[in-house]
């Protein structure tokens, strides 16, 4: 190394004594009065997935905690002007959310309240249909064929998206934040070639084939990718925390399903979609 | 970094706490939390360029963060793990075309810079000479201020600057190497030619 270059780091390690960060604020403080509102009405993180005696094939669908809030993540990225809004509807700040039953006519910031997961707006599969310019598919795997609820964003990304969320039920616990139990993202647009690249090395990543496409199999680590939508927008993307994900091409839609689902079960879902 | 607590009457070393808060021990996180609020709160700023986002951030990184410990794995290091998950919540808070604030850094008053009492003349250059450092930071892309910002402002390991830029591990090294250059780069143009680096470094003799 020479001494320029050692110079310039003793420059930066003698500027790094004199910068000042914002103050810290108490993370621990809030973040234990969130996990306490939570643990409250739920059960402990590790007894997830192991309450109730679901038939053998459903076991696994326990769904991730964060699926939704991922998902509005995305929502974030590429609308900060909603952000907040957003981040309070979706149970960031302490807000329980649920799905299933009408919505609510306000929203509420007490525990227990009825939210829906600020996702788009909340419409019929036939109205998603409409107002989206690809075409919608659901699992053919019953009882997923039903969604629960249907969500659309046509302004973000580019082409719309559409959310297929299924309330938790005997099989399909409810999340720590929402009362989702699996969700599936539906949008036009493509994993770029960096795409990997961006997975961090921490993650497990997959390549797979889904009814002979392309597609990629998260599990075990937080991960990220890039996708690039309709209009050509590069957007990063969270896809999962707490659970599997599985995300897929089919034509040119890009499709993600987020859940403890086995890679097979995801798999054969992932295909059995029409 | 903060003050670590101790659960159970005496201090706790990182592993342990994992494998508490694992075990569902609510208090144990907390005391990591505690432990690593300041590294969360100051990567996430580095990425997220606000302190608003910046706590955003870090405490939703850290509930998450908290759900995903079962998958944790035991016995790995969990300052990569946790940062991996700030900086994703930090890149999702990152608004496009805002000049961010991350690396307008206040320069702390007249703060030494470890050695005793420098004359006002040396004190004065000091500060002169960072005042100019950062302003040439500043010019940099953001990836550039970001690898900086973590290796030497949050002194950061290469695998944890790599877990919080999302980036492979092998390719800190040259990200950072491509980044001095360029700030050596900008020194030079606003020097007009001759950076005062070697007066610079250390404060005073």
């Amino acid at each position: 190394m020479s001494r320029r270059e050692l110079d310039l780091e003793g420059a930066l390690a003698d500027l790094a004594t004199v910068l000042e960060f914002p103050p810290t604020p108490d993370l621990a403080a809030a973040v234990t009065a969130r996990l306490e509102a939570a643990t409250a009405r739920r059960a402990a993180p590790t007894a997830r997935g192991r309450r109730l005696g679901w038939p053998a094939g459903w076991r696994r669908l326990a769904v991730a905690g964060m699926a939704a809030v991922l998902l509005a993540a995305a929502v974030l990225v590429a609308s900060p002007g909603t952000r907040e809004a957003v981040a309070r509807r979706l149970g960031l700040r302490g807000v329980d959310i649920r799905i299933g039953g009408p919505p609510p006519p306000t929203v509420t910031t007490t525990p227990g309240g009825r939210l829906d997961l600020g996702l788009g707006n909340r419409v019929t599969l036939e109205e998603a249909r409409r107002r989206v310019g690809f075409p919608v598919l659901v699992p053919g795997v019953p009882p997923l064929d039903r969604p629960d609820a249907v969500f659309v964003d046509q302004a973000v990304p580019a082409g719309g998206r559409v959310d297929l969320v299924y309330r938790a039920r005997p099989g399909l616990p409810a999340s720590p934040f929402t009362d989702a139990g699996l969700l599936i993202t539906e949008f036009r647009g493509r994993p770029t070639p960096e795409f990997l690249k961006k997975v961090t090395g921490m993650g497990v990543v997959e390549q797979v084939t889904v009814a002979g496409e392309p597609g990629y199999w998260f599990s075990g680590e937080p991960h990220f990718f890039t996708y690039q939508d309709a209009a050509g927008n590069l957007r990063d993307e969270q896809t999962r925390l707490a659970g599997n994900t599985l995300v897929w091409q089919r034509g040119d839609l890009t499709l993600r399903l987020e859940g403890e689902l086995s890679k097979e079960e995801a798999i054969r879902v992932a295909a059995s979609m029409r | 970094m903060g003050e670590t607590q101790s659960v159970e009457g005496r201090p706790l070393d990182e592993q342990e706490l994992v494998e508490q808060a694992r075990g569902g021990d609510a208090r144990a996180y907390e005391a990591l939390v505690r432990r690593y609020q300041d590294l969360a709160f100051r990567t996430a700023y580095v990425i997220a360029g606000g302190s608003a986002d910046a706590e955003d951030a870090a405490q939703e990184g850290f509930v998450k963060a908290w759900y995903a410990l079962p998958r944790f794995r035991a016995g790995s290091p969990f300052r990569p793990w946790l940062l991996t998950i700030v900086a994703n919540e930090a890149r999702n808070r990152r608004r496009s075309g805002r000049r961010q604030d991350d690396l307008a850094l206040r320069v702390a008053e007249d703060r030494p810079s470890g050695d005793a009492a420098p004359s006002p003349e040396a004190a004065a250059l000091a500060t002169e000479q960072r005042r100019l450092l950062l302003e040439a930071l500043g010019r940099l892309g953001e990836h550039d201020r970001q690898v900086i910002a973590c290796r030497y402002f949050l002194e950061l390991s290469e695998a944890e600057t790599a877990a919080a830029l999302g980036c492979r591990p092998g390719t800190v090294k040259s990200r950072l190497s491509r980044a001095l250059d360029r700030l050596r780069a900008a020194l030079a143009q606003q020097g007009g030619g001759t950076p005062p680096l070697t007066r610079l470094q250390g404060g005073e003799p």
